[in-house]
């Protein structure tokens, strides 16, 4: 892989904090983001508050799922009343 | 549609024989089969529309389209990701109608309310009612592939591979998708609130 330069590498580094959170990156870009971060107090702060951000939308979406409306079957329920209604039309022919 | 020795036939789990008798035109089945799925499909579109009477709108086109296509349902893709495929493209489309129309996302107060830790005492509440009002209104700011990619991967918590089934693109370019949307939330809501946001509760 090849070498950056510390500003290079900052930028870098800030553009993959959500894969670095995620472990999507190989081995050496890993190691890269880590040796980066360790002297870098911003993508050190950048990778805790995408940590922060993923338990946030986590906790506090996944305690509250919407109960869906009772009207939800209302066009499948019209749909097969229609259908049923020709059904019968033609059978009565 | 199925004849009836296909049905008696059937041996698998109960949401495949549900799957062969809606085939067969049993709406008594399909709304069973569903309904495991309902308050998730209804919470995905709440949030990718953001507009209650229009997510419950796009709800019902989409069981709807289910309904008419159950039979291209394959078998060996799950019911759900097909569902809530279905429900996405459905959702996407009233955005994009909506977006002809010149007509901007709203995030009314009862669409995407996000709970609050309840042992927090006033003063994290505060912060955390603002920290979640910011998260709200800069998920509705996403744009709409990048919000699906979100709400689908971060808030309702599919895997990779679930969600890029779902949104219909190749897990690389839905990855892609899911990172720009999380570092344009963290540059709506800034590093040092949402670390706060997980600091231990300092009275």
């Amino acid at each position: 892989m090849r070498r950056l330069g510390r500003r290079d590498a900052h930028e870098w580094s800030q553009r993959h904090l959500s894969h670095y959170v995620d472990g999507d990156l190989g081995r050496m870009a890993r190691r890269r983001l880590e040796h980066h971060a360790q002297e870098c107090p911003e993508c050190s702060r950048g990778i805790r508050a995408v940590r922060a951000l993923l338990r946030l939308m986590h906790t506090a979406v996944n305690d509250l799922v919407e109960p869906a409306p009772p009207n939800i079957f209302d066009k499948v329920r019209a749909d097969v009343a229609g259908t049923a209604g020709e059904t019968n039309g033609q059978g009565s022919q | 549609m199925t004849s009836a020795p296909a049905i008696a036939s059937a041996v698998g789990t109960p949401e495949q024989l549900l799957v062969q008798r809606a085939c067969g035109g049993d709406v008594g089945s399909f709304e069973e089969l569903v309904s495991a799925y309902a308050d998730r499909l209804f919470s995905i579109v709440l949030r990718i529309v953001g507009d209650r009477a229009e997510a419950e709108d796009v709800v019902q086109e989409t069981l709807l389209r289910a309904w008419r296509n159950i039979g291209r349902f394959q078998e060996r893709s799950m019911f759900f990701t097909w569902l809530y495929r279905i429900a996405v493209n459905e959702a996407n489309r009233a955005l994009e109608k909506r977006a002809r129309r010149g007509v901007s996302v709203p995030v009314d107060d009862e669409t995407v309310q996000l709970a609050a830790p309840a042992e927090d005492g006033p003063a994290r509440q505060v912060e955390h009612r603002e920290l979640r009002d910011g998260l709200e209104v800069a998920i509705a700011g996403l744009a709409p592939p990048y919000r699906t990619a979100l709400v689908l991967r971060d808030i309702e918590g599919l895997s990779t591979r679930e969600a890029a089934g779902v949104a219909g693109v190749g897990e690389a370019a839905f990855k892609s998708r899911l990172h720009q949307a999380r570092m344009k939330l963290r540059d709506a809501l800034g590093d040092a609130a949402l670390i706060a946001s997980v600091a231990p509760n300092v009275p």
